[in-house]
């Protein structure tokens, strides 16, 4: 009987929660034999701080500043679903005009979201560049939310019945010089990223996850387009305005880190593209010239009407959840953000039950990187798109 | 406080006409209880423990392939602990599907109920979760231990009688 002199025990070493590339305090025990990983067990809670408890006795108004910081890279859907639990619970309406503002400030969230996984995930897998690059685009995005709302990311701007303010003097102009902007640039990322050829050997055929696998544990958003099934929550739920736009949803067959890639820059150009339609349509124009057209209506002016104002009818500070429950859902940059919300006609809910998506798609990891190399759960982690602060809330 | 007094009222099951899936499975032969639909309009079934692996196993083969959501409710101190599940049909180019809730009543003094991670495996960590927030025992679980909790933490934070240890506010730390 031979045997062989290279063999080692199996190996099990520990990475994270400290590790520089552990998006977060994120510990992995990963069990080794040489370079391939037999097992891995991700071990959360370093950011859990019980968003779900401190729910339970506050008011929609005081829970709002806390929720921004659920997942921090995409601040206004946490925001949004936020307010959409309550609102949709209590039949709340709200103008069109604050709907399109809604979408607008949702899409460039999803693209600063989106800038700040291309970046990491880049540098994760050894390129650096990108990651200065995407950051010259994301202040940009950063700087029309600080015009918008005051802040660059804990915004605090979306109320039960519409947002807290209407867009300030040129935001829309501004806005619109962005898209022009941004759109080229994500053909100069694709030039200098996907096809080349080191970035494609780090990626490709690495993490697959099949179709049926995708489903079955729940997957949402990029994670589950990229394996081949067309499911978008716009286009499934039809919530806000996302019917008047033109735009598609992006998805891809092979279920690896690259499609993961190829769909969340396609989004970040359908999401460039929605912007531009929604600030063109925006009910009653940039606020200058509803402003403007106000004023030379007179009180009675058309353009005072519910459909165009930024808020319906203010939300009081101890809105009341009604009786009732129900589950709302949007679609985040990481996938379906959704609420389950118990209501029993308090300020506060009974029951405020968090759906993060990053929580849900971080399960398929140990499935993902069993078999592959040591390397390649750099990738995968990467490719996921995990924000801890949402996984543990 | 004040909203531990109120009870959330979710058990007028009595005159609340069946919807399709409900009359779907009664023709099927598995026992539940409909309770009113949900502000979405989602049927929400009542289903007892022993029941619940056999009918969520019928609503598999019905296809509800996408377990969205698990959760835990506590009714107030002292009263029963709910395991509620949102299960929906994925498809491709899918307009609004149907869409379903479970909700599982189990005593506060025995909360056991068999695990839906063998039909769903997206059920591993969110079971894990409600195990760690409300101490709801998952039965058949691969791995039902603390998930976001330190593993040595004692009593379960989420339900509305715990108490936080060592808790003081801000102001009256003199």
């Amino acid at each position: 009987m031979t045997l062989i002199e290279t063999r080692t025990e199996p190996m099990v070493i520990n990475m994270g929660p400290h590790h520089p590339s552990m998006h977060g305090v994120l510990r992995l025990i990963v069990t080794l034999d040489g370079e391939n990983v037999i097992d891995c067990e991700p071990v959360l809670g370093y950011l859990h701080r019980s968003m779900e408890k401190i729910a339970e006795n506050r008011t929609v108004v005081q829970y709002l500043p806390y929720v921004t910081r659920w997942d921090y890279l995409a601040t206004m859907f946490t925001e949004a679903i936020t307010v959409n639990a309550p609102e949709k619970l209590a039949d709340v309406a709200v103008p069109r005009r604050a709907r399109y503002i809604r979408v607008i400030m949702l899409e460039l969230s999803r693209i600063a979201s989106h800038l700040l996984w291309l970046g990491p995930f880049l540098a994760d897998v050894g390129a650096q560049t990108p990651f200065f690059y995407i950051f010259r685009e994301r202040e940009m995005v950063y700087d029309l939310f600080e015009a918008a709302t005051g802040m660059r990311m804990m915004h605090n701007y979306f109320r039960v019945g519409g947002v807290a303010a209407d867009l300030p003097y040129g935001w829309v102009d501004k806005c619109e010089d962005f898209c022009t902007y941004f759109l080229p640039k994500v053909d100069e990322y694709e030039k200098l990223i996907t096809n080349n050829p080191i970035f494609r050997k780090r990626v490709q055929g690495v993490g697959t996850l099949s179709r049926e696998d995708a489903i079955n544990w729940g997957m949402s958003g990029p994670m589950l387009r990229a394996s081949g099934v067309n499911w978008d929550l716009r286009r499934v739920d039809h919530y806000e305005v996302y019917d008047d736009f033109d735009w598609a949803v992006q998805w891809h067959t092979d279920g690896d880190c690259f499609a993961r890639y190829l769909v969340r820059i396609g989004e970040m150009r359908e999401s460039c593209k929605i912007i531009q339609q929604a600030l063109k349509g925006l009910p009653g124009g940039p606020y200058e010239n509803l402003e403007a057209k106000r004023m030379g209506g007179g009180p009675k002016s058309e353009w005072n009407t519910f459909d165009y104002q930024f808020t319906g009818k203010k939300s009081a500070p101890n809105f009341k959840i009604p009786k009732g429950e129900h589950y709302v859902r949007v679609e985040a940059p990481k996938g379906e953000l959704g609420i389950y919300v118990l209501g029993d006609d308090s300020p506060f809910p009974w029951r405020w039950k968090i759906r993060p998506p990053g929580f849900i798609n971080l399960q398929v990891l140990p499935q993902l990187v069993r078999g592959m190399k040591v390397a390649d759960i750099m990738a995968i982690l990467g490719s996921i798109d995990v924000i801890m602060g949402e996984v543990d809330r | 406080m004040a909203e531990e007094q109120v009870t959330p009222a979710t058990e007028t099951a009595a005159l609340v006409s069946a919807g399709p899936i409900s009359q779907w499975l009664t023709s099927q032969g598995f026992g539940h209880d409909s309770l009113d639909r949900d502000h979405q309009g989602v049927e929400v079934l009542k289903v007892e423990r022993e029941f619940l692996l056999p009918v969520a196993t019928a609503l598999y083969a019905y296809g509800f392939n996408y377990l969205r959501c698990q959760g835990g409710i506590d009714l107030g101190p002292g009263e029963d602990l709910v395991s509620f599940y949102y299960l929906t049909k994925l498809a491709d180019n899918a307009e609004q599907p149907e869409e379903v809730a479970l909700k599982v009543q189990v005593p506060r003094h025995d909360p056991r109920l068999p695990t839906l991670y063998w039909l769903w495996k997206t059920a591993d960590w969110q079971e894990r979760e409600t195990y760690d927030l409300y101490g709801i025992v998952y039965e058949g679980h691969p791995d039902l231990k603390r998930i976001l909790m330190p593993e040595d933490w004692v009593g379960w934070p989420m339900r509305k009688d715990y108490i936080t240890p060592d808790f003081y506010e801000l102001q009256d730390a003199y």
